[in-house]
């Protein structure tokens, strides 16, 4: 039967949420938090198998969590939760005094994304965590194996952590080849795989680290996160803690594209957590400028712009005064459906849920105050 | 045979308030409420068995401490609390 509603999946500070519409997308639905009081980084649904979603948990009690729900977030159960296999140890961390942060060597700090493993492996699940590693499932959840391909990269020595810990929060799978997948890591950088996860090279080559002395090394990057071209997958968009990017080669080579954002003059900044690209707008990406000090909006309100890559040029889809205040969006914080035309999504980390159903051509908020907003996931009627 | 008491937060786990059992550690004392409730498992210790950074035991009213905290012996012991510290925002 073919599904009418419109979904959109917030993780929040206190929760997780379901809030629903019609394609119209004018009126809005909040339905009950699921998990409440608990951090909830990422929810997500799993396009091969409708109803079912799920939601990574990181609860300041009971440490991770995985939940998972096959009815559209109704009811919700725990599911497998991956462990840290003993042989892997996390690197030191280090607090601004100097002085080492201490955290369990051997446990998984904190789930951070789930990806839906490729059309063609049905029963495939990816999930990134804290501290940098990636575990892949396929039993749809039921046992998961540590990627050690990846997590234990030749270049690891050099792999750092954000501010956000050392977090692996970017799963990509090439929708045309379900063999090339990409990871990214903060502050690690983007890696590429042709061979389904067997191998890893490192892809951040022209992109800048302006808090390390090198300026351009083969890894440490902080990415905060990368969408893949809808219509073009060799394509990529990209936020990095170094500005916003372009890549037309599988992630080869970045281009720097932010230094021309009309918020860069002012600010000499093209920082920013998320970015967004819509299947109904191939060529497209949209981010959402953020001053790097205070990690907030600039210019005294939200704002979002799309990169046309084929004009190669900015438009402002809102401007400052539309919703005027101080506002944080996180790396998951902003979405698109998959209707025409294409409604784009942007989640605060007060708790405020904005959305144009109509590219860019207007914009509400959802009349609700959610917890601060981590991750926005649409999905859309089939 | 020692009381355990096991603070709200966990009923949400099926756990009862207050359980009866023998145990000759702080370990010991946390396998066999695994043991009786599944669902504690990794919830009050992560992969490594150590405590969760907010899960605070107290042994005849003694903290057990963090690190080697599980290898608290409990012999001659008759009350172990079993608590979450205050924290978040």
């Amino acid at each position: 039967m073919a599904e009418k509603k419109v979904r959109v999946l917030l993780g929040t500070r206190k929760g997780a949420y379901v809030v629903e519409s019609d394609s119209k997308r004018k009126s809005w639905r909040v339905g009950q938090v699921e998990s409440p009081g608990r951090e909830v980084f990422h929810v997500t649904s799993d396009p091969r198998h409708p109803g079912h979603l799920y939601a990574a948990i990181n609860d300041w009690m009971f440490g991770p969590i995985v939940k998972r729900s096959t009815n559209w977030g109704k009811t919700w159960e725990e599911i497998t939760t991956p462990l840290m296999p003993a042989t892997q140890e996390r690197k030191p961390e280090f607090d601004t005094s100097g002085g080492e942060v201490q955290r369990p060597k051997h446990a998984i700090t904190n789930l951070w994304h789930f990806e839906p493993g490729h059309a063609d492996e049905p029963e495939t699940l990816f999930l990134g965590v804290d501290p940098h590693m990636l575990f892949r499932s396929d039993d749809l959840g039921k046992s998961w194996v540590a990627v050690d391909s990846i997590n234990n990269h030749s270049t690891k020595t050099d792999w750092g952590p954000g501010a956000g810990g050392p977090c692996m929060h970017t799963i990509l799978i090439d929708p045309k080849d379900r063999r090339r997948m990409y990871v990214g890591m903060s502050a690690a950088g983007t890696f590429r795989s042709e061979n389904g996860g067997k191998s890893w090279t490192a892809a951040n080559k022209g992109v800048e680290t302006p808090f390390l002395p090198h300026k351009y090394p083969e890894v440490g990057q902080c990415v905060h996160h990368v969408v893949l071209d809808p219509a073009n997958p060799d394509t990529a968009y990209r936020q990095d803690h170094g500005g916003m990017y372009v890549s037309h080669d599988r992630m080869a080579n970045w281009e720097r594209i932010g230094k021309s954002i009309p918020t860069f003059k002012q600010f000499e900044d093209d920082f920013g957590f998320a970015v967004a690209s819509a299947p109904a707008l191939p060529g497209r990406a949209f981010f959402v400028p953020l001053e790097g000090r205070s990690r907030v909006t600039v210019q005294g309100g939200l704002q979002v712009f799309e990169w046309n890559d084929t004009k190669r040029s900015w438009r402002a889809l809102m401007t400052a005064t539309k919703i005027p205040g101080n506002y944080g969006v996180h790396r998951e914080g902003m979405n698109t459906d998959a209707l025409d035309p294409a409604g784009i999504y942007v989640g605060t980390t007060t708790g405020q849920l904005v959305l144009s159903p109509d590219a860019g051509k207007s914009w509400s908020q959802v009349p609700f105050q959610f917890p601060g907003i981590h991750s926005v996931h649409v999905v859309s009627p089939s | 045979m020692l009381e355990v008491r096991l603070d709200a937060w966990m009923r949400e786990l099926g756990v009862r308030d207050v359980e009866r059992l023998d145990a000759s550690n702080v370990k010991e004392l946390l396998d066999e409420l695994e043991r009786r409730y599944p669902r504690l498992r990794l919830k009050l210790r992560d992969e490594t068995g150590g405590l969760r950074r907010y899960v605070r035991v107290f042994v005849d009213g003694e903290d057990a401490g963090r690190g080697d905290g599980t290898a608290v012996p409990l012999s001659g012991v008759h009350t172990v609390d079993i608590l979450h510290s205050i924290a978040g925002g």
